[in-house]
């Protein structure tokens, strides 16, 4: 008797827990979202100076200076790929190459250009890089979500792609 | 060492006629100059020929910002008053307006667009038109210009730039509302455009948050732009074409000939060639009469091919220049004059030259 009512205990925080399970998110799922290179957190902060774009952006990483590194990559590539929200008094910043699926076309440049030291740092002039504190710096399970702001060489960058023929250049043909 | 590209000559007549003992391999160099040369040339004449028509580009203050603001000119039309920009007292006396429009070329340039200055070009149609009436070849003989070429001497693009911005107050903050279109001469379609309003400041000056208006507003401009020249070059470039008559034409658009064995008028033999020469046969016969015959959203290819096989840029002039030339054939056999309206627009007036 005993053995039954335990089963039937069993099977009743079973069927309570399976439709948490089925539409919440593993801790896999989560991992592959915070790794997604679609994945950009971006907040405007104000208008740039001639040629540039400042925002605050989230990185996650094991570390604080993980995290940091990925929101740097992660600037740049937002600028490259989704383009910048509106707001704060900026205009909505459309994205450098707008041919769709360009980052799978031309991964192999895209690899060497955001490999660990690679070109994409060059185009990030001012960050707050120096550890951020309070509601910039957020810990997770295992590891850190951080906010910092930086300031994108946007012209400059626009100007490198369409020189290497990833972007395509307003007078192109003519 | 022998160097990469360079053969060794092994022809020592052909070596003397222009080397000397000294430095023997001096031919090679010779030919290897010409070889490169003759290189580049052939890449620069087919960079060259294979260009579309650049439309050119150029900031004019809205007629709402000139009027507004008192740079006008009023004058009776036939007893109807009729109040017009004044672009030159625009330009002369606003330094935001300079300003502005200065930022926008500046950033216009970069992008490889360099924008026309309506001021600077005010100022030339002036002093064309002052050399003009003062010319005369030695003889005493002046320049012919007719009336339709007095009246073609304005200030003109391809793609317009209407320009719209109010420094406005909200309590002590001060903010601006910035209005950009770009439209298209011919179409009077708008190719691109941006709209908003700055984050409001209490300390800033106007001139910054000017500057700041015009720089967070042009990446969102200049990709409507790109848009634009995108389907232009996808679909070719929209352009408007009007058919007409002299009235010396002894014939009309409802003339009936025989094509092919099947008797047509003029108009539809007109439709049928722009059928085979649109890209992808696509144009808009939005109004006809016996005596016109009016064609929108006529989208002509950019390049074509010449009888040597090169690359041509094509306008409407030339495309145009097309259709005459195919109406002066049998059975046709008509003579027709093309009249120019810019890059985007052309007549074809039939009847004489």
């Amino acid at each position: 008797m005993k053995k039954r009512l335990n089963l039937i205990l069993l099977s009743l925080c079973v069927m309570a827990l399976l439709p948490g399970t089925l539409n919440g998110q593993t801790r896999k799922e989560r991992k592959i979202l915070y790794h997604s290179q679609y994945n950009y957190e971006i907040e405007p902060v104000g208008v740039g100076q001639d040629g540039t774009k400042v925002f605050k952006v989230w990185g996650v990483g094991k570390d604080v200076n993980e995290a940091i590194m990925k929101a740097k990559a992660d600037a740049v590539a937002a600028c490259i790929f989704k383009g910048l929200t509106g707001g704060a008094g900026s205009a909505p910043t459309p994205p450098i190459i707008s041919e769709p699926n360009a980052e799978d076309k031309y991964a192999d440049y895209f690899e060497t250009f955001f490999e660990v030291g690679g070109k994409y740092l060059q185009y990030i002039a001012v960050t707050t890089d120096g550890d951020p504190s309070g509601q910039d710096r957020l810990k997770l399970k295992k590891g850190y979500k951080v906010a910092i702001y930086v300031q994108v060489m946007y012209d400059a960058l626009r100007r490198q792609l369409e020189a290497d023929k990833i972007a395509r250049r307003l007078d192109t043909g003519f | 060492m022998n160097r990469a590209c360079l053969g060794i000559n092994k022809n020592l007549h052909e070596q003397n006629l222009n080397a000397s003992s000294i430095r023997p391999i001096k031919n090679n160099f010779v030919r290897m100059k010409k070889i490169s040369l003759l290189f580049f040339v052939s890449i620069l004449t087919v960079s060259l020929f294979s260009q579309a028509k650049k439309p050119v580009i150029m900031v004019f203050p809205s007629d709402q910002y000139c009027i507004s603001r008192g740079y006008s000119m009023t004058f009776d039309n036939q007893g109807l008053s009729q109040t017009l920009p004044d672009y030159k007292k625009a330009l002369q006396t606003d330094p935001d307006l300079r300003l502005v429009i200065t930022k926008m070329g500046q950033i216009m340039a970069d992008r490889g667009f360099p924008l026309k200055d309506l001021e600077q070009e005010l100022k030339n149609l002036e002093q064309e038109g002052a050399e003009m009436s003062m010319l005369t070849s030695k003889s005493g003989a002046g320049i012919v210009e007719s009336p339709i070429d007095k009246l073609k001497r304005t200030a003109k693009a391809d793609i317009l730039l209407d320009l719209d911005f109010t420094i406005k107050k909200s309590g002590p903050q001060t903010y601006i509302s910035f209005n950009l279109k770009g439209l298209d001469a011919y179409s009077a379609k708008q190719v691109a455009g941006v709209a908003g309003a700055g984050k409001p400041s209490a300390s800033a000056a106007p001139e910054i948050l000017l500057e700041e208006a015009v720089l967070s507003q042009m990446d969102s401009f200049n990709a409507g732009l790109m848009r634009h020249f995108e389907d232009m070059f996808a679909n070719g470039r929209e352009v408007k074409m009007l058919i007409k008559l002299w009235d010396s034409s002894g014939d009309d658009l409802e003339t009936e000939y025989d094509v092919s064995g099947e008797s047509i008028e003029l108009i539809t033999a007109i439709d049928r060639w722009l059928d085979d020469n649109c890209v992808a046969g696509r144009y808009n016969r939005s109004d006809a009469t016996a005596s016109m015959g009016r064609y929108e959203q006529v989208r002509i290819p950019l390049m074509k091919k010449d009888g040597k096989g090169i690359d041509r840029a094509v306008d409407t002039r030339t495309f145009v220049s097309d259709l005459r030339s195919y109406l002066s054939k049998a059975p046709f056999n008509l003579t027709s004059k093309v009249y120019q309206r810019g890059l985007g627009e052309a007549w074809l007036i039939i009847g004489e030259k």
